[in-house]
């Protein structure tokens, strides 16, 4: 890294001028908000809202607990939730699991059941909320679905997303222990379900978010999620699904880091990079086909757990960079990200920075207000370039999903930790607190109280499904179970309403997942501590 | 040495980032990666005769597995050190994991220069008579 380069290592000018755009066609190259290539914005200044969903990522120990985290966020003028399950749900295990006992409920919420998704969305105006859902994603669907159904709500009202993360998932923090094809199928299955059954919620969410925050820099970030977007929209094509059925529920949950002027020309180049392929590459015709939904998540990995107050000055300046580059959404990292899930201090923190930069700056009055300015066209264009130069050069090499298996991109990802340690160990990148202006460890107490409080697991869980699953209709669930093994074992269903069906009978998600892992040659339990369900 | 995670916690930046700190160093790494239990742990440790074991926490579950961690090495009579480091390591949890027997801690406040010599220092002490 130069000391005159973005993050991701484009070359800087020490002052950008005239020449810097010369080429540049307005008509072609930015057009206004809400016109093709969208790279002003995705809706006419005078429909765009003024304001974006303002969330903070939830989810913490049962999901009774959940509900009222989500309550008390709302209450403080939340518009939009955003639910991430603990690392058991996400690896697709019951908490019932030997190797889930300490890890219920502590980095996320514990949901397996119908009865969860019922607890989790108790009371919450499902039908005039948007729900994301951070959480296995036939899981995620069918739980939402069911749980409105039940309260009488048409699951065609339900507005939200939930995250596909079928390339990146084994190796950035959502390891399903699922063999490629599995994972591919489950993606495009509830994709395909929700453009027929939820046409108002993004069953595409390409998450960018949790693939960069191991250290992959913007370009990287969105070529992979580019890379992935890309093979499961030919994979909805060859399925004869019209992409625009389903394109204009795509929708890209981004990161956002440090670098200011390079996130915001990372969000225009991604709308621009978007529409262009969309319509000429994909032949969508629909203008919300082309018009890419960006919600962003800010950066974990650039806080730190030194001098946990600068969190809230990093999360500040990132919001404000993506209130600027015009998002749909954004949830900020809480200041204790460091140290645990988000506590409710730093969530009303969170909360409340989205507000003020909403509500006191004014900088959301204008449309993309930073458009016309040499530099940020300029890297605009830079970054929009070199995302589709590193597309490309990933397809060159060969099929992708050839690519994911043989590990090609987790070398990536383990390159870019390394490079990011190396550079905060080395001050190539300065990180205040961290390799500048530290602090001697007894000065170093402010919020650091609220940072180290614990959570503890939520062993009751494993009790109460234990008894759960003794007390459930034995025949309708053996059924219903078989019906997912016939349905994964013929790849012409659509593995959707089987697991819908499996879930209003009692199924749990591990045990779901089990008959889906066998059904495709892997084993059910991948620790090999559980009983088979069947 | 051997460097893991322990349990489901799957944040692995720290662990890939010391492993390659130690071997820039010249040790010999064999890195487990994710999801390691105490039994699984104790028997690499012992089969690959390694001079310590080295565990990333970025989730409280290494709280819970570190007693039974120490007691199976006890058990075996394996006298190998074990080191736990990561960001979410608090000052009293590093003096709680050194009174259960953890031979050196590595929080956020750490300088990763130190973690050569002191993982160096462990093995010569180790292997003293």
């Amino acid at each position: 890294m130069t000391e005159r380069a973005t993050r991701s290592g484009i070359p800087l000018e020490p002052v950008y001028g005239p020449g810097d755009v010369a080429g540049l066609r307005y008509d072609e190259a930015l057009g206004d908000p809400g016109t093709f290539p969208y790279t002003r914005g995705r809706r006419p200044p005078e429909q765009a809202a003024s304001a974006w969903i303002q969330r903070q990522l939830s989810g913490e120990g049962t999901p009774i607990r959940s509900n009222a985290q989500l309550k008390y966020l709302i209450g403080k003028g939340a518009t939009g939730i955003d639910v991430i399950g603990d690392t058991p749900t996400m690896a697709y295990l019951d908490p019932d699991h030997p190797a889930a006992a300490h890890a219920v409920g502590t980095q996320g919420v514990s949901l397996c059941c119908l009865e969860d998704y019922r607890e989790l969305y108790a009371g919450l105006p499902l039908d005039g909320l948007t729900v994301s859902h951070s959480l296995p994603p036939l899981f995620g669907i069918a739980g939402f679905y069911l749980a409105a159904r039940e309260r009488g709500i048409d699951p065609a009202r339900l507005r939200g997303s939930v995250v596909q993360p079928p390339f990146y998932c084994e190796d950035c923090g959502y390891a399903t222990h699922m063999p490629f094809p599995l994972r591919l199928r489950m993606t495009v299955d509830s994709i395909e379900f929700a453009s027929r059954e939820m046409p108002r919620f993004h069953a595409f969410l390409e998450d960018t978010y949790y693939i960069s925050d191991g250290g992959l820099d913007a370009v990287e970030e969105m070529a992979l999620g580019f890379v992935e977007i890309r093979y499961v929209v030919r994979e909805l094509l060859r399925r004869g699904v019209p992409v625009d059925a389903f394109a204009p529920r795509i929708a890209i949950l981004v990161n956002c880091g440090m670098d200011f002027f390079e996130e915001v020309a990372k969000i225009r180049a991604t709308r621009r990079l978007y529409a262009r392929m969309m319509r000429e590459e994909f032949g969508a015709r629909d203008p919300r086909s082309l018009a890419v939904n960006i919600a962003s998540h800010t950066s974990g990995l650039s806080l730190t757990a030194q001098q946990p107050v600068n969190n809230i000055v990093r999360g500040t300046t990132q919001a404000l960079a993506l209130a600027l580059a015009g998002v749909q959404g954004i949830e900020i990292s809480g200041f204790d990200e460091a140290f645990r899930t988000p506590s409710p201090e730093s969530h009303l923190v969170g909360l409340r920075t989205q507000q003020v930069i909403q509500l006191e700056t004014h900088v959301t009055r204008v449309a993309d207000p930073l458009g016309g300015s040499y530099y940020v066209e300029a890297l605009t264009g830079a970054m929009e370039r070199r995302i589709q130069e590193m597309v490309a050069r990933i397809e060159g090499l060969g099929d992708p999903a050839g690519l994911c298996e043989r590990g090609w991109f987790r070398a990536l990802f383990q390159d870019a930790m390394e490079r990011h340690a190396r550079e905060i160990r080395d001050g190539v990148r300065p990180q205040v607190g961290v390799n500048v202006h530290r602090m001697a460890e007894g000065e170093d107490t402010l919020l650091r109280d609220v940072a180290e409080r614990k959570i503890e697991p939520s062993r009751e869980r494993a009790e109460r499904i234990r008894g759960f699953k003794r007390s459930r209709d034995s025949r309708r669930l053996r059924a219903a179970l078989e019906d997912v093994r016939e349905a994964a074992r013929d790849t012409a269903q659509n593995l959707m309403p089987p697991t819908i069906a499996a879930t209003a009978a009692g199924a749990t998600l591990g045990e779901v997942a089990w008959v889906l892992r066998a059904a495709y040659s892997a084993p059910g339990d991948p620790f090999g501590m559980m009983e088979p369900p069947l | 040495m051997l460097i893991g995670l322990l349990g489901l916690d799957q944040h692995e930046v720290g662990a890939v980032a010391v492993a390659r700190l130690l071997r820039d160093a010249g040790m010999e790494v064999i890195y487990l990666g994710r999801f390691n239990f105490p039994p699984g742990i104790v028997k690499t440790a012992a089969d690959e005769n390694a001079d310590v074991i080295g565990l990333s926490c970025h989730s409280w579950e290494y709280l819970h597995y570190i007693d039974e961690l120490l007691a199976l090495l006890a058990a075996q009579g394996l006298q190998v050190p074990v080191v736990v480091g990561g960001s979410v390591l608090t000052a009293s949890d590093e003096r709680l994991l050194r009174e259960k027997g953890v031979a050196a801690t590595f929080g956020p406040t750490s300088s990763v220069e130190d973690i050569p010599a002191a993982i160096r220092s462990l093995v010569t002490s180790a292997r003293r008579p």
